[in-house]
């Protein structure tokens, strides 16, 4: 699931699958702005059939974060 | 200490630098410049500018980046009376190409992202040299062009706005007058600093002596509002679709800090009468300053929410005294209050022409700088918009030229294509570009077509929505109807 959630991060932005690394926060490259946060969690929804908690979104500010948000939905 | 008579925007921050030396001016991460450190900065970056053989109106690219030495870069440019050409590091190699091509520099800055370019110096290589600039080499006016600006084009090529010493300068004033920052404020800079907006706020803060915090950008609203914690921020600029982007990822987070922001800036792009309402509710006891203009014109027109709290559709009236609007019909003629026309501009922030002269062939009526935006004056010398002349799609507060994108897609060897804004179907962005194509190869996708603009083109002028027609609806001398396809 880890690698999965990476992939999409890495399509979504257009970037290669390397720099999407566990620590990559939002902002930390230019691909990544609020148009491409937004692009991510809505491709996370529909490609892996969850829905984020809106009171959530604001704390999925990384590539880690999102990937242990979508393992804790997952595991629920 | 150095002197500048001809720009206001550097007298000021000399001044702040005599009066307060030790007051912070910038903060970048844990870097932090006081007035004192600014100006000695600029003047040994100004060293180095004349060391690599800069003169009086030569002119240099800055790639804009959200660094110390890209503001020492801008201002040790201004004092030696050399031209800033300020890009976003983040433009596609052809608008840079060309831009190099119509300007021609004789020094470029700053990194240009996904590309190697090694004509660039980087910021980090710019070394302060102890060296005291050969000023004075020839008389500077403040009318000379400080800043040379590029903006979307209707045709698809970027056209280059000349603003002098005076223009920004006015426009800082203009704006501080208005809103009221102030030298005990603290201002987060979010927005990028190659547009006119929020280069302007960067002058502004300087202006007024107050301190200027620069943030990455908006995406990571943890850090951001980290930020506004920190360093007791007391007011921002964005542009409405980040007031968007604010309300879907932090809800009304945002209002633990009401009661420390005395301003926010909005500008760029509409913003719906229920956001400005909302906005009211959460800031109640902060100024909600909205602007009207163009990189032409800089903030030309201001409204305060709670100041027009019975009338939120109105773009407000003229920022101060030293600048007048007018509507004016197609023949430059001023029309009654009440009937709409084009809205024209003269004031001490206004351009006096484009880099290239042939630009400014429709764009004046004498004085006065016709801005392509229809709309009407009330009795009360309150100014409405009611729509747009110029082929533009207003994407987030990003001005996009259709023609732009329609040749990119032809290029890919669609037979015929056109792009008109849509309104964005996730409530974002405002607009986004709808682009209706004619299909010239049975086998070829959208899919396919949009994976090979992505790699030409900046994300936001990508089409969200695609559609395949049999032919594009044009007059009979070629012109696409846009206003058929938005129907």
């Amino acid at each position: 699931m880890d690698e999965q959630v990476k992939q999409i991060i890495a399509n979504v932005l257009n970037v290669d699958l390397n720099v999407i690394t566990a620590e990559l926060s939002s902002g930390d490259i230019p691909e990544w702005d609020s148009v491409g946060n937004l692009a991510i969690i809505s491709t996370l929804e529909q490609e892996l059939g969850i829905e984020f908690p809106l009171e959530d979104l604001f704390d999925l500010n990384s590539v880690r974060a999102l990937i242990d948000e979508v393992n804790k939905i997952k595991n629920d | 200490m150095i002197d500048a008579p001809h720009s206001r925007l550097l007298r000021a921050v000399i001044g702040h630098a005599q009066a307060m030396p030790g007051k912070i001016a910038l903060v970048e991460g844990t870097r932090r410049v006081t007035y004192s450190q600014l100006i000695s900065n600029v003047e040994k970056v100004a060293g180095y500018l004349s060391l690599l053989g800069l003169k009086p109106g030569d002119t240099i690219l800055l790639a804009a980046q959200k660094e110390v030495e890209f503001i020492y870069l801008y201002l040790a440019a201004h004092l030696l009376g050399i031209v800033n050409v300020v890009v976003d590091s983040a433009s596609p190699a052809d608008r840079i190409d060309y831009i190099i091509s119509t300007v021609g520099p004789a020094a470029k800055f700053g990194t240009i992202l996904k590309v190697n370019r090694p004509d660039f110096t980087p910021f980090s290589e710019v070394l302060p040299d102890l060296v005291t600039p050969s000023l004075a080499m020839r008389e500077i006016h403040s009318t000379d062009v400080a800043d040379v600006m590029f903006t979307t084009g209707t045709t698809g090529a970027p056209k280059g706005v000349c603003l002098s010493h005076d223009n920004i300068a006015g426009s800082a004033c203009n704006t501080n007058g208005f809103i009221g920052t102030r030298a005990d404020d603290v201002e987060a800079l979010a927005l990028p600093l190659s547009h006119s907006f929020g280069l302007g706020r960067m002058r502004c803060v300087l202006m007024a002596g107050a301190t200027l915090v620069l943030v990455g950008s908006f995406a990571n609203l943890k850090a951001f509002f980290q930020v506004l914690e920190a360093e007791h921020v007391t007011g921002f600029g964005m542009v409405p679709a980040v007031w968007q982007y604010i309300k879907r990822i932090s809800g009304t987070r945002i209002s633990k800090f009401a009661s420390q922001i005395r301003y926010i800036e909005f500008g760029s792009a509409a913003l719906p009468v229920a956001d400005k309402r909302l906005l009211m509710d959460i800031f109640p006891h902060t100024r909600l300053c909205m602007h009207y203009g163009l990189t032409e014109a800089s903030r030309a027109i201001f409204s305060e929410f709670h100041a027009c709290a019975d009338n939120l559709e109105t773009i407000g009236q003229p920022a101060s005294s030293l600048v007048q609007v007018r509507i004016l019909d197609e023949d430059g003629q001023p029309v009654e209050d009440g009937t709409d026309g084009e809205i024209c501009v003269h004031g001490n922030m206004v351009t006096r022409t484009y880099y290239l002269p042939s630009d400014n062939q429709g764009a004046f009526f004498g004085d006065w700088f016709r801005t392509g935006d229809w709309g009407h004056r009330s009795p009360q010398g309150d100014f409405y918009l009611t729509g747009r002349k110029k082929e533009l799609i207003n994407v987030g507060g990003e001005k996009v030229s259709p023609a732009a994108i329609e040749q990119a897609i032809m290029a890919l060897g669609i037979k015929d294509c056109a792009c008109v804004p849509i309104p964005d179907p996730k409530g974002v962005l405002g607009e986004v570009p709808k682009a209706f194509l004619v299909k010239s190869d049975p086998l070829m996708t959208i899919e396919e077509v949009k994976k090979q603009l992505i790699q030409v083109l900046p994300a936001h002028e990508v089409p969200v929505e695609w559609e395949w027609v049999d032919s594009i609806p044009r007059t009979s001398s070629g012109k696409i109807q846009r206003l058929k396809l938005k129907n």
